[in-house]
């Protein structure tokens, strides 16, 4: 049984905003804040915004993109449109798992255990540039080569909850 | 470097992306952005709020181990050293393009510059000057700083130019030869060491205050000190 071509029509219509959604969330982020392109400032908040909402945007789109598709299959009799509707839908699908996924923490890789040795132990060129921090008691070195790789370490020295940055 | 707790939470940091060439960190706990270089939230829950700076300084490894010697070292994570930069690799950043530039100063996007944003001013140090004048005597904006190379000729720090107990500004003399200290003032007469500590004269046992100073480019300081001035620069 196959419904109206007014009723495909609007499937295909919600099906395609669908798709344009989800596209623009996993994209316009990705374009947005890329290395070695100058961002502005109206332009990264918007990115921002959207990379913080686009796992639950992109999941009601895919439900959306899904309802559609149904609707769409049930109007139109033929086996190519209903392809191209499946298709969609599992492209949108797709686009919600990569709306989860931050490029830039694949890309770097934290240092999630951070160690350490005793200064004494410890083989660097006497002129290695460190990043060097007192709290209290205690006395910590981050090596600039290995922090400048890992950006960011997050440790607790003397009870003090830090992140040591580069 | 910033302290992680804020709010009554204590944050958990990941790099999550870049503005400008300076990048941006993201909290497991609120999945707010921060702003690395100004410890400022730019997005999310805590937007506005501002990560606590803590005192740190940029030393050369035996510099420090000299003054801590019972400190510890960030260890590498083995399965990365492979991929750790090259010793060279300031070198190799200084040619790096910039996606932003200040022609300002006459100064180039990947200079090295020294840093202050203090006593309610912004005032940069081109690094290689410094280190030419070992000691750099200098204001921002009223108050007086000194910026001291360290006999290794790498480090350097900065401290406010006044001794507590002693009226006004004192003048600071660079000392050539003295072992272990790097500096004199004309006031007591102190000799003082890398530390900002006086080690001999009238003021031995007194340390001159901090000065936090951030070593950065020239294009990341001024995009976020953008009424910094520039020493012996107009």
């Amino acid at each position: 049984m196959t419904g109206s071509p007014k009723r495909a029509g609007r499937a295909l219509a919600v099906l395609l905003a669908c798709l344009a959604v989800s596209l623009f969330c996993v994209i316009y982020p990705v374009y947005v804040i890329r290395p070695f392109r100058a961002q502005g400032a109206r332009e990264l908040m918007i990115a921002l915004f959207v990379t913080r909402f686009r796992p639950g945007a992109t999941v009601v789109s895919a439900i959306a993109a899904l309802i559609a598709a149904i609707a769409y299959w049930r109007a139109r009799p033929n086996w190519w449109p209903r392809a191209l509707a499946v298709l969609g839908v599992a492209f949108v699908s797709v686009l919600a798992a990569l709306a989860r996924v931050n490029i830039y923490e694949l890309m770097f890789h934290p240092n999630e255990h951070p160690s350490f040795a005793a200064a004494d132990q410890v083989k660097l060129d006497k002129g290695e540039m460190v990043i060097a921090v007192r709290i209290g008691g205690a006395a910590r070195a981050y090596p600039i080569r290995d922090i400048s790789y890992h950006h960011v370490i997050n440790d607790v020295v003397d009870k003090v909850a830090i992140a040591a940055t580069y | 470097m910033w302290s992680r707790d804020i709010a009554g939470l204590r944050l958990t940091f990941h790099l999550a992306g870049i503005n400008n060439q300076n990048f941006l960190m993201r909290d497991d706990q609120t999945g707010t952005y921060w702003q690395q270089i100004s410890g400022k939230a730019i997005s999310g829950p805590l937007a506005g709020r501002q990560l606590t700076l803590v005192d740190s300084d940029e030393l050369t490894f035996a510099t420090w181990r000299s003054e801590e010697p019972h400190g510890t070292v960030l260890k590498d994570v083995r399965s990365y050293t492979a991929e750790y930069a090259p010793e060279d690799w300031d070198v190799k950043m200084r040619r790096a393009p910039t996606v932003i530039a200040f022609r300002e100063h006459d100064l180039k996007g990947r200079d090295l510059m020294l840093g202050i944003a203090a006593f309610g001013a912004s005032r940069a140090y081109l690094y290689d000057d410094v280190v030419k004048a070992k000691l750099v005597k200098d204001h921002v904006d009223r108050e007086p700083v000194l910026l001291v190379v360290g006999q290794d000729g790498q480090s350097v720090r900065a401290f406010r130019g006044r001794i507590r107990g002693v009226a006004g500004a004192p003048d600071f003399y660079r000392l050539e030869s003295t072992q272990g200290a790097l500096f004199m003032d004309a006031s007591t007469g102190s000799q003082w060491n890398f530390a900002g500590c006086a080690v001999s004269g009238k003021a031995a046992g007194v340390c001159l205050e901090p000065v936090e100073m951030l070593k950065d480019y020239w294009f990341d300081w001024r995009n976020y000190h953008p009424d910094t001035t520039i020493y012996g620069r107009r």
